[in-house]
């Protein structure tokens, strides 16, 4: 039985065919590293969902007209207050910033139920452990007349769509 | 090896590389990109400007609850332009829906506003196709596998060639707007009244039900048949029903193609459930069976003494019997002549094939209809009153004028409703039958026809000359062989054996081992050979009929065969007189009338 | 690494321990380099945990492709891509007959890589259930389930029996037309058990009728129960490959004469402070370890070769299920219509040599022959004992056995062509062009 402890690839191979076997070697890994990482990324692309199960993020919630000035409506299968002032409209959510309750529309504005937070009329804090005031989301005039609400995208509180 | 290893790893470094690069690049998303463009080019505002400049192609959705079960329709990740107005002259996939008045969409300043709104309908439930597919070959349905391909818009490769094109247009839409718009008089659904119309007028209600509106029981029913079957099975399954199923017993109706359409829209309106109905309405139509429905579509009428004749004539036309029957003019080309049916049957036997087809011809395809005892009355007063013959001048003229219709214009039993009739009308071409009967038997069954079949005695029409002249043209034009002697053979008169229990017992024995493979265990000619048999085996149930045939005929048919059928010579097999004795006892035995009951129709 | 005396180090400042921090992270997961002697080569084995299941030297003979084909391993890859895909599709599965049919649709229109991923799943399903297949009849015409490896094969046939209850599972799950029926006439089959078939069908699906109950047991059986099994079970397989002394061979390969090892003996002695250190031969050589340096040495180390050859089988295997997978979809039918089954209702394709035999005797063709075939597979190596034409492709030794084997094979074979392309509606036999 034979033990070879020099520190050599096999025996009898040139430095030219060692050389080769490395550099196949590392192509080999090359391409399996990569294909790794291909699959990898693309996994994570997979369980990350393009279209979500539940209602959709932009969505239409119908003429301006159905909201006169002056109106606080609350639409609360979509956790959203809708606020009219004259030619002025916005979008606010009702998801608390703190924890995600659903704030409630009270006399000064919003009010979390959960743990307190009070918000005044155009969301910003006065009170409770609200970190932030709650979001505006981007309303914009669908050219089909209707109001559209894009949930995904959040715009600085106080701008609101002229009509 | 080294080197298969590291192509190798390349090659699946490739193909990852292709998966890969596949998934970010979809049509859809150039379809978007595209709107965002030609949108931002329209933008007449900042504020439209704005709008447009923070959307990314992404999946669009509607999700919609309110129809059924919960429908997620992707359309609009295409469709993206659907809804706005701006798009009207472009090409799909980048065109606005239209706006019709027809569908409720109204014009304020110079604005079209939509009635039914998209966001709350979403798009299958008017249009059918895949709501979450986002490839056109999945969404549209032209996968042959989807149920319910784009309505009058998408066919599939699978559909037969020459239905596709006729399936095609927005007409076919209608059958979606009836989910809800149930109204009968409802302008958006024209075609599926019409549908509705041709349903009753053709007679599919006869043997088709469909809940609330009809309760045929011979065909399927028809009540979620728009849920189960395409576009173009239905066309199949109307306009050539034995091209589909070969045992099919349905008639191919006399529609042009637009009745055919009308009636494919009105079958795929029905789904069993409309989005209209409400749980009680449901309820309530199941308690009383539809019954009240029904009687809303075919009113009973009442019958006047008077006026009886003119009444049932109408009745004949409106319940469409002529879907089926002839009748002067109209022909339904699928069943027996009515013109002249008062020369040929009487008021009881009219009566009582009314009440129950089956049980003057047990293997008639009519079906039972459920009309009032007076109905019936007046229907069959007009029936009988019907004598007036067509000129018989020849045998010639005869045989076209009242044989024809069944025997064919070739005489070899395939007339124009042949396929329709059971017994199958006599092959007058084949020799060997023809010429092993005597002239007297043939002319016999000419005047005094076949019971329980559909062969009317034509006595009251042709008396014995005619008869012999319309023989005596068969025999030239169609059996064309000379006649033969006849073989003489030993028949006895009168069945030798006694009718007893024991005889009766030991012929079904007989029965069950020499003759159920094609008349079948219980005698009623659908033995399992049966199928590959043309003339079919005799219906040995068919009271009517065996009760019109003497001992002598019995004997003769299984002693010595019937020519020109499959029936065997039996006494080849070792029958002798005392065997065929005991068959003979046992078929009148099963054919005795219970007593105090009515040998109704005896088959299933 | 360096052996030098050096027993305190300096201690190292922030800084360089920072710098040397990626460094010191790799070498304190990969604790060997690459290895280039026999000895680092013969500690790769044990110092790698995903390496450790294999011997530190294996023989030449096993590592022969005519010999093995490589079946064993390939069906072991499969079950590791079945594994990884599965797992990422039940992200996106429901078990429930109102959304699974839509999850199907999502997966193949909305979901990044969900095509391919369901495409893989199913095409390494088919596969795996053909290789295991083959692989258990590779061993039997190589006579391999002899002594000592009696048990290993019983485990064996236990792992098929199990693959085709997992894929068998699996298919209901799209809960299309093509599931629904399939596993309708399987559950069927089934049936027709004697005693407990009507239970055994009832248990499986949970209820008269192939509906929630199945799907929900399906699953359940097909994510967590089967799989734990088949691991298990896969895990003793290989446990007892080397308990077991490696891969069966035949004699001669080990029989070489003893002029050979007369050529290397120069390198023999082992000189050095490793030399204390000894590395059995775990298994490979039954008795004493003394026999070291007197017996012919056929064998050679693990790494590379044997890790060379599995890496490659992987590729192949890798390679072939991608591309399928890029090349055909996954079938997916109409949805579910209890009322119209497609003529004719076929049972899966691995089934479907059981259903041809059922429409000839119900009885026979669905409980005796499979029951007498499986039972035959169990007690084979307990029958036939004679050591004679291990190691050996169809030995001579071996006729009878072989042909009996060949002959439910190929029945099997010919019976699943005819059930999968002859038969038409009515189960009537029909050409396939």
């Amino acid at each position: 039985m034979a033990v070879n402890l020099k520190r050599s690839s096999g025996t009898g191979a040139s430095t030219e065919q060692i050389q080769r076997r490395r550099m196949l070697g590392w192509l080999t890994g090359l391409g399996l590293f990569g294909s790794g990482i291909l699959s990898a990324v693309s996994n994570f692309v997979f369980i990350k969902p393009r279209a979500t199960y539940g209602q959709p993020q932009r969505f239409s919630i119908g003429k301006p007209d159905d909201f006169p000035p002056g109106t606080r409506a609350t639409l609360g299968a979509r956790s959203l207050c809708v606020v009219r002032e004259g030619n002025k409209i916005a979008a606010l959510s009702t998801t608390c910033t703190h924890l995600g309750c659903i704030v409630g529309v009270s006399d000064t504005g919003f009010a979390c139920p959960c743990h307190g937070s009070r918000f005044d009329q155009d969301g910003t804090v006065t009170g409770g452990p609200a970190p932030r005031p709650l979001p505006w989301y981007k309303l914009t005039l669908a050219p089909n007349g209707e109001l559209e609400v894009d949930k995904d995208i959040e715009i600085t509180p106080g701008s609101y769509l002229s009509l | 090896m080294r080197i298969a290893l590291a192509i190798g790893t390349f090659f699946i470094l490739l193909i990852h590389g292709i998966v890969f690069y596949d998934q970010f690049f979809h049509r859809w998303e150039r379809n978007q990109t595209a709107y965002f463009d030609q949108a931002r080019a329209m933008a007449k505002s900042d504020a439209e400007r704005a709008a447009l400049s923070d959307r990314k192609p992404r999946i669009e959705q509607i999700v919609v609850s309110n129809f059924g079960e919960t429908r997620v329709d992707r359309c609009t990740t295409c469709h993206i332009a659907s809804d706005d107005p701006r798009f009207s002259t472009y090409a799909e996939p980048l065109k606005t829906h239209p706006y019709s008045i027809a569908m409720g969409d109204v014009q304020k300043n110079g604005k079209w506003e939509r009635r039914h709104k998209f966001s709350e309908f979403g798009c299958t439930v008017c249009h059918d196709g895949q709501g979450r597919g986002l490839e056109p070959k999945y969404s549209h349905g032209e996968d042959e596998y989807w149920p319910d391909p784009l309505l009058g818009h998408t066919t599939q490769d699978s559909w037969r060639k020459d239905y596709a094109p006729k399936l095609k247009g927005k007409e076919y839409l209608e059958a979606n707007c009836a989910q809800c718009h149930t109204d009968p008089g409802f302008a958006g659904t024209a075609t599926v009244e019409k549908g509705r119309k041709l349903f009753f007028a053709t007679n599919c209600y006869g043997c088709h039900r469909i809940e609330g509106l009809s309760d045929g029981t011979i065909g399927p029913d028809l009540t979620e048949v728009g849920k189960k079957w395409k576009l173009d099975y239905l066309w199949g399954r109307i306009a050539d029903p034995r091209a589909i199923l070969a045992t099919s017993i349905m008639p191919k109706f006399n529609l042009k193609d637009d009745e055919i359409k009308a009636l494919v829209i009105f079958l795929k309106s029905r789904k069993g459930r409309n989005f209209a109905e409400t749980e009680i309405q449901r309820y309530k139509v199941k308690l009383t069976g539809g019954a009240e429905l029904v009687q809303a579509t075919i009113k009973p009428v009442e019958i006047k003494p008077a006026e009886m004749l003119k009444q049932g004539e109408k009745l004949i036309l409106d319940r469409a019997c002529t879907a089926c029957h002839k009748l002067g003019a109209r022909d339904g080309g699928i069943a027996p002549d009515l013109s002249f049916e008062g020369s040929i049957k009487d008021e009881q036997w009219i009566s009582a094939h009314f009440k129950n087809p089956k049980s003057t011809m047990p293997d008639s395809i009519m079906p039972t209809f459920r009309f009032t005892d007076d109905e019936f009355k007046a229907m069959t007063a007009y029936l009988v009153s019907l004598k007036t013959a067509p000129a018989l001048t020849n045998g010639e003229a005869t045989y076209k004028a009242l044989c024809l219709r069944c025997h064919g214009d070739k005489g070899d039993g395939n007339g124009p409703i042949a396929i329709h009739l059971d017994p199958f009308p006599r092959d007058l071409t084949k020799a060997g039958f023809m010429n092993s009967k005597s002239d007297t038997r043939l002319v016999n069954s000419i005047r005094n026809g076949v019971a329980g079949t559909s062969m009317p005695a034509w006595g009251k029409m042709l008396d014995e000359e005619q008869a012999k002249g319309v023989l005596a043209y068969i025999q030239t034009a169609f059996t064309k062989e000379p006649r033969r002697e006849l073989k003489a053979r030993q028949i006895p008169e009168k069945n030798p054996i006694a009718m007893s229990a024991e005889s009766v017992a030991r012929g079904e024995a007989q029965f069950v081992n020499r003759c159920a493979g094609c008349h079948g265990k219980k005698a009623d000619g659908k033995g399992p050979n049966s199928l590959d048999i043309q003339p079919k085996p005799r219906n040995l149930r068919n009271a009517r009929f065996v009760d019109s045939v003497d001992d002598r005929r019995l004997f003769e048919a299984i002693l010595y065969g019937v020519q020109g059928t499959a029936m065997p010579s039996w006494i080849d097999y070792g029958l002798n007189n005392n065997d065929v004795g005991d068959l003979v006892n046992f078929i009148r035995a099963i054919n005795q009338k219970p007593k105090g009951g009515q040998n109704a129709g005896t088959n299933q | 690494m360096s052996p030098a005396a050096n027993p305190i180090p300096p201690k190292p400042g922030l800084l360089t321990a920072l710098k040397e921090l990626p460094k010191n992270v790799w070498n304190s997961i990969f604790r060997n380099p690459l290895p280039s002697n026999d000895l680092e080569k013969s500690a790769t084995s044990f110092t790698n945990f995903f390496l450790h299941i294999h011997p530190v030297k294996v023989h030449k003979h096993s590592l022969k492709p005519t010999y093995t084909l490589g079946l064993g391993l390939i069906s072991f890859f499969l079950f590791v891509i079945l594994i990884l895909t599965g797992i990422l599709l039940m992200f996106y599965y429901v078990p429930s007959t109102t959304q699974a049919y839509d999850r199907m649709l999502d997966l193949r229109g909305t979901v990044a890589f969900g095509m391919i991923l369901r495409n893989m799943h199913r095409w390494s399903a088919h596969g795996m259930v053909a290789v295991v297949f083959l692989h258990l009849a590779r061993v039997f015409f190589t006579g391999a389930y002899k002594k000592p490896r009696e048990f290993n094969w019983v485990l064996g046939v236990v792992l098929f029996l199990l693959t085709l209850f997992m894929s068998f599972t699996g298919y209901l799950l799209p809960w299309d037309q093509l599931a629904f029926w399939a596993i309708t006439v399987g559950t069927a089959i089934a049936g027709y058990a004697p005693v407990v078939g009507k239970d055994i069908q009832f248990l499986l699906m949970g209820g008269t009728s192939v509906g929630q109950e199945a799907l929900l047991r399906f699953y359940v059986l097909h994510v967590a129960v089967l799989p734990a099994i088949l691991t298990l079970g896969i895990s003793i397989h290989f446990w007892r490959i080397r308990k077991d002394g490696g891969l069966s061979r035949p004699p001669e390969a080990d029989a070489t004469p003893a002029l050979e090892f007369s050529a290397p003996a120069a390198t023999m002695k082992v000189a050095g402070p490793e030399s204390r250190k000894t590395y059995g031969l775990q298994g490979l050589v039954r008795g004493p370890i003394t026999k070291a340096g007197q017996v012919p040495d056929n064998t050679v180390f693990s790494w590379p070769d044997l890790f060379r050859a599995e890496l490659f089988t992987f590729v192949i295997t890798l390679s072939a299920i991608l591309i399928l997978s890029l090349l055909f979809n996954a079938p997916l039918e109409e949805p579910v219509n209890i009322l119209h089954p497609p003529n004719p209702a076929k049972a899966p394709w691995y089934f479907l040599g059981l259903q041809e035999m059922v429409s000839y005797s119900a009885f026979w063709g669905g409980i005796g022959i499979p029951t007498i075939f499986v039972v035959l597979l169990f007690i084979t190596p307990y029958i036939d004992r004679a050591q004679t034409g291990v190691g050996k492709w169809f030995a001579k030794e071996r006729l009878l056995a072989n042909t009996i084997f060949l002959t439910f094979v190929l029945a099997n074979i010919v019976f699943v062509i005819i059930g999968t392309f002859f038969r038409g509606p009515n189960w009537a036999f029909v050409m396939p062009w």
